[in-house]
């Protein structure tokens, strides 16, 4: 079953499409990985998921249902700010939570507050933004959650805590509960999640399960003897994302039958040909395309 | 104590490729005996700290490929039964894919594949000397 279902959604702010007919669902169970550039529509996508903000169309599902008020018992949303009372100490925070959810546990929240190193008598205003951010996870894992929505997670954390979060939400996960989180770290979706759905200008252009993505998409390259090749006819190739030249190389980003494709670029008589394979940064660079580098993705 | 895996998240083979084959690697070494129980999926993943549908996922690839068992409620354990078939299975797999990945690289180079076989040849007087014929 699906735990999380989005379907042709679409979010209009004026004349700006923030959200553009993105349709994909998450099995229970799976952990999903949300990347893309600042501005792709990620967090927009989450707010609408959650009925936040309200969406210009599109159909939503949380457990194969709608989202109602009781949909908010087993689920757990960590925004990318302003989760919190800046006002109220971190013990005022806890006794919300505790009388908000029917599932709190409290001798979980102690477990999460004694790892992130939080003090309970301490004002939120009066904590780092990494530390509230540390507060927003641990109460969002405190109520034992069935569906984990979190906005980047692991933000203003130092590695030790970031490795903390992927701990908690790979735990999480093998106790069957789904989450979709988004990051600007790859290597942490490339962890903790199996399944990526990477957007661009609020559209998705790549899902799918991270191996098999990792199976299908590769890099096709080849060096010629001279720089005078035609590779014209693989620019309409739906095998082919992106066409590379520089010189005598030719780079394919293929996004399946890299086999098949290397075997048509050998009827080019190059000198050599070769299949590389991709790490999801690879596949994120291919997909988004390098412009994205200058908007400072890391 | 059962042997420490380790994988390369980042790398561009899938992470339950790499778990297949250092499973079966520990098999074919020993250092996994027949019989040996492998750590809990929840246990694997966390310690590898990768995604635990990636691990079951290679769990139950080994559970097809006859070189694991599981038996629900107890964990999952290297096959007892008919065990010298079960690490030659390894080994052959193993090496297998070393050989593919060898013979990939040497294409990629631009070698055809008589150029190939004779570098095949001199690899095997180089590690067997005077036994290959």
């Amino acid at each position: 079953m699906n735990a999380i279902s989005i379907a042709n959604l679409t979010k209009r702010y004026g004349t700006t499409l923030a959200v553009d007919d993105v349709s994909f669902e998450i099995a229970e169970g799976s952990v999903c990985g949300l990347l893309g550039p600042n501005g792709a529509g990620k967090s927009t996508t989450m707010r609408c998921l959650l009925g936040l903000i309200r969406r210009t169309s599109g159909q939503l599902a949380i457990g194969g249902k709608p989202i109602v008020a009781e949909t908010f018992e087993s689920v757990a949303y960590v925004p990318d700010s302003n989760a919190l009372y800046c006002w109220m100490t971190i013990a005022q925070h806890i006794e919300v939570t505790r009388r908000s959810y029917r599932n709190f546990d409290r001798l979980r929240l102690n477990e999460l507050i004694a790892m992130f190193a939080l003090d309970p008598r301490k004002k939120v205003g009066a904590l780092s933004k990494g530390q509230q951010t540390a507060v927003a996870l641990a109460l969002a894992f405190s109520i034992n959650p069935r569906v984990l929505v979190l906005d980047e997670p692991s933000s203003g954390l130092d590695p030790i805590f970031q490795r903390v979060v992927l701990d908690l939400i790979i735990d999480a996960s093998s106790n069957g509960a789904t989450v979709l989180f988004s990051s600007h770290q790859i290597g942490q979706v490339e962890r903790a999640a199996d399944r990526v759905v990477i957007m661009r200008s609020g559209k998705t252009i790549v899902d799918g399960e991270i191996d098999r993505l990792k199976s299908d998409e590769k890099i096709v390259e080849a060096i010629f003897p001279s720089d005078a090749f035609s590779t014209a006819h693989f620019d309409a190739d739906a095998r082919i994302r992106r066409v590379e030249r520089t010189g005598r190389t030719l780079r394919l980003f293929v996004r399946s039958d890299a086999e098949a494709v290397a075997r048509d670029v050998e009827t080019l008589a190059p000198r050599a040909v070769q299949i590389v394979d991709l790490g999801l940064e690879d596949i994120f660079l291919g997909a988004v395309g390098a412009d994205a580098i200058t908007q400072g993705v890391s | 104590m059962p042997p420490i895996f380790s994988v390369d998240p980042r790398s561009g083979i899938p992470i339950y490729l790499q778990l297949i084959e250092q499973v079966k690697r520990a098999v074919a070494l020993g250092t996994l005996d027949s019989g040996e129980q492998l750590p809990t999926v929840k246990a694997l993943a966390l310690d590898l700290t990768v995604n635990p549908n990636t691990v079951a996922r290679a769990y139950r690839e080994l559970e097809r490929d006859r070189v694991i068992e599981t038996s629900p409620g107890r964990g999952s354990f290297v096959r007892a039964d008919g065990s010298p078939s079960v690490v030659k299975r390894a080994v052959t797999d193993v090496a297998a894919s070393a050989l593919s990945d060898a013979v990939r690289e040497c294409r990629s180079l631009g070698c055809d594949a008589p150029a190939i076989r004779t570098l095949l040849e001199g690899a095997l007087e180089r590690w067997f000397p005077g036994e290959n014929s």
